[in-house]
């Protein structure tokens, strides 16, 4: 390899003879880095008795490798009882920075951008009634907030659990709707920041 | 070979245009022979009338004038001096300025056609290629040049909806086919299906298409061919002349105004232009396409000085444009791209609008270039050339941070050539040359994502003989060079940690070709060629979603043996401890060229075969937390390319004329023996033009109509729907087959018309694209998931013409 490192000097002389050329051939930065609040690696449900505030049920997701190939965990089923008043909030991190960083304040920040819909099996709840409103949105869900514009964005929402035992899904979507958010857009417009499927049982 | 003669030729045709009775030989062909730059007046060289006995001289002022010629076209077979040869085809009647410049090597050609040929570069004269002049180019000043230069067979391009279009040669595009602009290789981002070559077709004078691997002479990456643009040649002595020129279109309701100027004075000539465009929302004929309008300005200004033997010539250009993509290509979750690709009107469709919002993509591309050569010989010239390129791309995505680009890099390039084509010896021509190119890439902080592409220096430093034997009907043309290239890489895991990469190559190109003219009117080339390219960056280190796919390059990715080959992305290999190696290519492309009266027939066959072919293939459906996402990785295999293009060309009479042009292309992956994806159809077209003698004032008034027909992608991979994959009915390992997320788009016809007008300043023309409104997808457009191709467009345009004294 003496012969192409002598070419490549060689040529370099030749570069600076002629003397035009300002850019340093051998600058050696490498990119800052940045912090990715776009990505989301873990996402927890916690859904809190409202009778009881030390009652609390969690269901996680977590995307350990974020854009990476690695499998999605979905990490334990969500396990309510019945006859009971829950209140869904969120934990909502990006975990592959240290510390992590709190998406659901950013989310917060931009509730008027954002809503959650919701898909869950048919009479899991008598409160609200249905299945959800991801494929209607005009399906009953109990919204506990809005954003400026009085439209509902779901960070917290309250269920009332059935009277008889259920077996059964939930899923939860965080919809992105920059400049696309109504009082009647959907959980198909705009872009999905998350959409995680648990299984629901209710005993 | 004792002497380079450069000859211009003016002629001014006068027929007897009022009585116009084709059997009667009483046409007149006036015209002065001229010194291409000093424009003195070349006396006593013989012109013949081919096909006939009549000849004569040039006076003392370079003028002849032929009188009681039969018919209205006539092929002048020049001998300048007993030093060349050459035929020009004289530009019959009505064209308005019958200049037909020539600036030709003799040992380069025995006959010419302006129409088809003129000096070819060294290194390529074997190779089959085609010319599109400034007025093709300019019909239409809002097409991308990819557009510009799909008439040509063999050539289409592949886009990401109708403002990112990339050219495509015998089914090779991106950096498998060079881009030389004045000389210097285009300096961009040039990866991926969605960055299009920054160069504006006004700035363009002559664009070659060469349908060959042209690597000796460009160097890697003209794999499949080259595209070579030159800007105006700047000819000394010129009168001043200027010309502005406007234009609208229905479509997208797009308008364009451009001005240029140039004059050759007795040392030094100038030239300058400028081009605006603003298009808005286009329209399918069922819906609009929203966030599909472009905006785009650009300046270029070209200087000579000439002295003695010397000449000094400096070109600056400069493009900034603002490229909208469909809206409704950006899905962010596998249910979005099933509702996406299986809508039969793409999901969001918004009133018309010259808004472009995200996504979009921001690029200011600078050009400059100094070249200076001395032709200290009549045979014999060193020049050197210097290219300085930035290239700033921003692009915008739909995303949280929409208003913060998503990629934002800054790309230097340098060149440095200096080529020598030496005197004649032991009946040898040639060229021989060395090369620097340096290109030093940087992400600018603030995207708030890992960045897609990593920071990194390349240089390269080259060297080639080309070398041309001429004896008797034959030539022969060899060429070799050698390429050493190093990189280095630094880029961002996405937990930010650094990675560094440090890599060379050297590699050897080689090209043989033949050229056999049998007679004045059949010709055969043939060339070998060998070429290679090293992967791209974005092939090598591509990490997650741009666009609507989610991908990794070749160093992204390795199989996890202690998990069953389970695919990871956890870390970055090192080029030197991976098995990527580099692209080879080995392409034989002949042409066989005959003309029997008033045919012609051109029919090109070629072979490609590419060693390590690189390209992205789906390899799974990965839960992520957005939803089940569809993954794309690079991969390498070995690719074959059979194909020909065939045109033939008629003088029905003596004011219409048609061509018939057809391409073909068979190709395959032949070490995993699957079909390749994103391969061009086959396609025939038929162009009928009518010429209409002067009326009312104007000289010339052409009709032209054009159907074509693009058939079906008969060789797509299967169909697997995104569904199918996410539901888990079709699992997908790193050894499945390839696919593709929908079937190939059925064949369309499509028909558009043009006419044009011409008058003493003015000329105008109105084309109508895609006049039956079709309703049609293109295989080679990505976009073709989502939407479909614009409907019906009138264009309009007008432009005027200064002279200072008219001749």
């Amino acid at each position: 390899m003496e012969l192409l490192s002598y070419l490549r000097r060689y040529s370099l002389f030749a570069l600076l003879a002629v003397g035009v050329f300002v850019t340093s051939c051998d600058d050696d930065d490498e990119p800052e880095p940045e912090n990715l609040p776009e990505v989301i690696t873990d996402v927890t449900l916690i859904f809190t008795n409202n009778a009881d505030a030390s009652d609390i049920v969690t269901a996680s997701a977590v995307d350990p490798d974020g854009e990476g190939v690695q499998e999605l965990q979905i990490l334990g089923g969500i396990v309510l009882d019945v006859d009971k008043t829950y209140t869904l909030t969120y934990a909502i991190f990006n975990n592959l920075e240290t510390p992590g960083e709190d998406i659901g304040e950013e989310i917060l920040e931009e509730d008027d951008e954002h809503q959650l819909f919701f898909s869950f099996s048919e009479g899991a709840f008598v409160s609200p009634t249905g299945n959800g409103n991801i494929d209607n949105a005009s399906d009953p869900i109990n919204y506990n907030d809005a954003d400026d514009d009085g439209n509902p964005v779901g960070l917290s929402t309250t269920w009332t659990t059935s009277s008889s035992a259920v077996t059964g899904t939930f899923t939860a979507r965080l919809q992105h709707q920059p400049d696309v958010k109504t009082a009647t857009s959907g959980a198909t417009d705009g872009d999905t920041d998350f959409d995680l499927t648990f299984t629901l049982e209710i005993k | 070979m004792k002497q380079v003669l450069f000859i211009f030729i003016l002629l001014a045709v006068s027929a007897s245009s009022k009585a116009q009775n084709q059997d009667d030989c009483n046409y007149e062909l006036k015209g002065i022979i001229l010194d291409v730059d000093t424009k003195e007046a070349l006396p006593y060289v013989q012109i013949l009338v081919k096909g006939t006995q009549n000849f004569l001289l040039t006076e003392l002022d370079g003028s002849f004038h032929f009188k009681g010629l039969c018919d209205t076209s006539n092929v002048l077979v020049i001998s300048c001096l007993g030093y060349c040869d050459t035929t020009c085809q004289s530009y019959h009647l009505n064209s308005d300025k019958p200049y037909i410049y020539l600036k030709e090597e003799i040992n380069d050609l025995e006959e010419v056609t302006i129409t088809a040929e003129r000096t070819r570069e060294e290194g390529t004269v074997s190779i089959a290629q085609q010319i599109i002049g400034k007025e093709a180019l300019s019909a239409n000043l809002t097409q991308t040049l990819a557009s510009a230069i799909a008439d040509v067979e063999g050539v289409t391009f592949t886009s990401v909806g109708n403002n990112v279009q990339l050219p495509v040669i015998h089914g090779l595009y991106g950096n498998r086919v060079l881009i030389l602009n004045n000389g210097i290789k285009h300096g961009f981002q040039n990866w991926g299906s969605d960055h299009a070559p920054e160069i504006d077709v006004s700035s363009a004078n002559r664009v070659t298409v060469l349908k060959g691997a042209a690597g000796v002479r460009y160097g890697p990456e003209a794999l499949g061919g080259a595209i070579v643009i030159e800007s105006d040649p700047l000819y000394l002595k010129e009168p001043f002349q200027a010309k502005v020129g406007t234009g609208y279109q229905t479509n997208g309701r797009g308008y364009f105004v451009n001005a240029e100027a140039g004059q050759g004075l007795e040392n030094w000539s100038y030239h300058l232009g400028a081009n605006y465009t603003r298009i808005g929302d286009k329209f399918a004929p069922d819906y609009s396409l929203t966030n599909t309008g472009k905006e785009e300005i650009s300046v270029n200004g070209g200087f000579r000085y000439r002295w003695n033997k010397w000449n000094l010539k400096a070109y600056y250009s400069y493009l900034g444009q603002d490229l909208g993509l469909l809206r409704s290509s950006v899905v962010s979750s596998g249910t979005a791209i099933v509702r996406a690709i299986n809508s039969d009107e793409p999901v969001i469709i918004r009133d018309f609008s010259y808004d472009i919002n995200e996504p979009n993509q921001l690029v200011q591309h600078h050009f400059g270039k100094i070249e200076a050569d001395w032709q200290y010989a009549d045979d014999a010239k060193l020049t050197l050339r210097l290219g300085s390129q930035l290239n700033q791309r921003d692009e915008f995505d739909v995303r949280r941070n929409a208003d913060l680009p998503i990629i934002d890099l800054d790309l230097i390039t340098n060149d440095l050539q200096i080529d020598w084509e030496h005197p004649e010896w032991m009946q040898l021509n040639g060229l021989i040359g060395l090369e620097v190119f340096t290109q030093n890439n940087d992400n600018n902080p603030g995207t708030q994502t890992s960045p897609f592409i990593p920071n990194y220096n390349t240089f390269r430093f080259s060297t080639y003989v080309i070398e041309s034997l001429k004896s008797n009907k034959s030539t022969f043309e060899l060429g070799i060079r050698l390429d050493y290239e190093y990189n280095n890489v630094r880029g961002r895991e996405p937990n930010q940690d650094v990675f560094r990469d440090e890599y060379r190559f050297m590699n050897f190109t080689s090209s043989l070709g033949y050229i056999l003219n049998i007679s004045d009117d059949h010709t055969f080339r043939t060339n070998l060629a060998t070429a290679w390219r090293t992967p791209n960056m974005a092939e090598l280190f591509s990490f997650g979603q741009h666009g609507f796919k989610t991908s990794f390059g070749l160093l992204r990715y390795y199989t996890d043996e202690n998990e069953n080959g389970a695919l990871r992305t956890d870390r970055v290999t090192a080029l030197g401890e991976s098995d990527v190696v580099p692209e080879k290519g080995y392409k034989w492309i002949n042409e066989w060229r005959t003309k029997k009266q008033s045919n012609t027939y051109t029919l090109t066959a070629y072979t490609n075969y590419i060693e390590n072919f690189i390209f992205d293939r789906p390899i799974a459906v990965i839960g992520t937390i957005r939803g089940p996402m569809p993954v794309f990785i690079y991969d390498q295999a070995d690719a074959l390319f059979i194909g020909g293009d065939f045109s033939w060309q008629r003088q029905w009479s003596n004011v219409i004329d048609g061509t018939l042009g057809m391409s073909y292309l068979w190709s395959r992956n032949i070490r995993k023996n699957e079909a390749l994806i994103n391969q061009p159809p086959i396609m025939i077209d038929y162009h009928l033009g009518w010429k209409i003698p002067a009326f009312r004032g104007l000289t010339s008034s052409q009709l032209s109509i054009k159907p074509s027909y693009t058939f079906q992608q008969f060789q797509a991979p299967r169909t697997v729907s995104p569904e199918k994959l996410i539901d888990g009915l079709v699992i997908i390992t790193p050894e499945s087959e390839i696919f593709d997320f929908k079937d190939a788009p059925e064949g369309f016809f499509l028909l558009d018309v043009a006419w044009r007008i011409k008058s003493e300043r003015f000329d105008a023309g109105l084309s109508i694209q895609n006049v039956l409104n079709t309703r049609y997808r293109n295989y080679l457009n990505e976009m073709r998931y989502f939407a479909d191709e614009p409907g019906i467009n009138f264009l309009f345009n007008i432009n005027y013409l200064f002279n200072s004294k008219s001749s």
